[in-house]
């Protein structure tokens, strides 16, 4: 029986790098907030108002946020994904590949070695080019989306995502072909 | 002894998969060894298929036992006809499942008790899964999140607009360019985009520039770029962030023209 190498490594690492990029950044604002009280404490007082503003009012839309996460998790798990994106052909083909990029969740870096494999089992880069533009479009996220901008921004805005996606998907799967 | 695992990965530190049959690998194990071989499953989009390419995967490694989120009674049927045992609502990561196994910590799957299987069992298993999991991306995102909220509130209450006039010009495809760029050298949760947004917003920046950070924010990833290029190639990864830099630019300026005629 044969071992494979343990591919994980790299993941491991890159959410690791994360981790510790994500504590640097809150280290970061935290101290530019001790800095800036010695300059301005009304000021500063006054950003963390702003601040508590903001969480609170984001609060509600990302409770639903949550809800819907929760929802999309139950319905499609994540070993569904690359079911979604096979190696259909045609118009079938394309949508599977959006629907597989708007439902699919968590860090991009995550994707890749599945995107990597999938390539190797020769589905187009049309297709996996379409999935990771169609990410863009973050369904759970609607309702934070809708509380800043609106209705009308976010279903137009997120069309317009939807339509680009297919030309950065073509151009992409042209540039692969073309050999310098 | 070995056992056959659903899994999203080829090692043992993957995720265990959340159903047989739709899962990218099985990975079987010899438990006296522990070599193991990951088995790539093919799809065909419903998982029947691979669901069957599955079973017959394990039982020409002669596996003794399967490990799985999920497995359906239309699978476990022929396993349980092989006297393969079934271990459903595993999760975690393979290695874990293996020494879960081991300790006889794992329960059977339904099938064994009810030969009929009862899909509540399932669902409430399911449902914790997807609650786990969706607390655990949140929990990812959230710092995040407090963070940038803060640094918002810093902007707001020390950044004068005269300050924020003097980089974003009035020009709009100038200030689309800006807003775009820094959308591209951004990671993290779109929901930070959306506050960053907001505020730049409300201070009267172009909503073209707000708009192409917001599309660029989740479209081109600068910082992900030697990751995406490892795995995809130059070739793939520039032309994918190029385009998507390039088309914002458009897609910022058609979602504001469209929303000044509709409004």
């Amino acid at each position: 029986m044969r071992s494979r190498p343990d591919t994980s490594a790299k993941t491991k690492r890159n959410s690791r790098n994360r981790f510790l990029r994500l504590w640097a950044f809150i280290v970061g604002v935290l101290t530019l907030y001790a800095i800036l009280f010695s300059v301005s404490s009304a000021r500063v007082v006054a950003a963390l108002r702003m601040s508590e503003k903001i969480m609170l009012q984001i609060a509600l839309p990302l409770l639903i946020a949550f809800i819907i996460m929760v929802v999309l998790n139950f319905l499609s798990g994540p070993g569904q994904i690359p079911g979604f994106l096979g190696q259909r052909k045609g118009i079938k083909g394309t949508m599977f590949s959006s629907v597989a990029g708007i439902l699919s969740m968590g860090p991009v870096y995550a994707w890749y070695p599945l995107l990597k494999g999938l390539r190797e089992k020769n589905v187009s880069d049309f297709h996996l080019a379409n999935f990771l533009s169609n990410r863009a479009i973050k369904p759970f996220l609607f309702p934070v989306m809708v509380f800043y901008f609106g209705w009308t921004f976010t279903l137009i805005l997120n069309m317009l995502i939807l339509a680009g996606s297919l030309f950065t998907a073509k151009i992409v799967n042209i540039a692969g072909k073309r050999r310098l | 002894m070995k056992i056959a695992v659903a899994a999203n990965g080829p090692d043992l530190d993957a995720e265990i998969g959340h159903r047989l049959g739709l899962s990218p690998y099985l990975i079987v194990i010899d438990l006296n060894t522990m070599d193991f071989e990951a088995v790539s499953i093919s799809f065909d989009g419903t998982g029947a298929g691979a669901g069957i390419g599955a079973v017959a995967i394990a039982l020409e490694k002669n596996a003794c036992a399967i490990l799985a989120g999920y497995v359906s009674p239309a699978i476990a049927k022929p396993l349980l006809e092989h006297n393969v045992e079934i271990f459903t609502s595993v999760s975690g990561s393979v290695r874990d499942a293996i020494e879960g196994y081991r300790k006889g910590e794992l329960r059977n799957s339904v099938y064994v008790s009810e030969a009929t299987g009862k899909d509540a069992r399932r669902d409430k298993a399911d449902m914790a899964h997807a609650l786990k999991r969706t607390a655990r991306q949140f929990a990812s995102m959230l710092p995040l999140l407090v963070g940038v909220i803060l640094l918002v509130g810093l902007f707001q209450a020390f950044i004068s607009k005269e300050v924020l006039f003097s980089i974003f010009s009035g020009q709009p495809f100038f200030d689309t360019f800006l807003g775009a760029s820094f959308g591209s050298i951004s990671a993290g949760n779109p929901v930070n985009s959306y506050v960053i947004g907001d505020a730049l917003a409300k201070l009267e920046v172009s909503p073209y520039a707000v708009t192409a950070l917001i599309v660029t924010w989740v479209t081109v990833g600068i910082v992900q770029l030697p990751a995406e290029i490892a795995a995809l190639g130059w070739r793939f990864a520039l032309s994918r962030n190029l385009t998507a830099f390039i088309l914002a630019t458009p897609i910022a300026f058609l979602t504001v023209s469209i929303l000044r005629i509709l409004i």
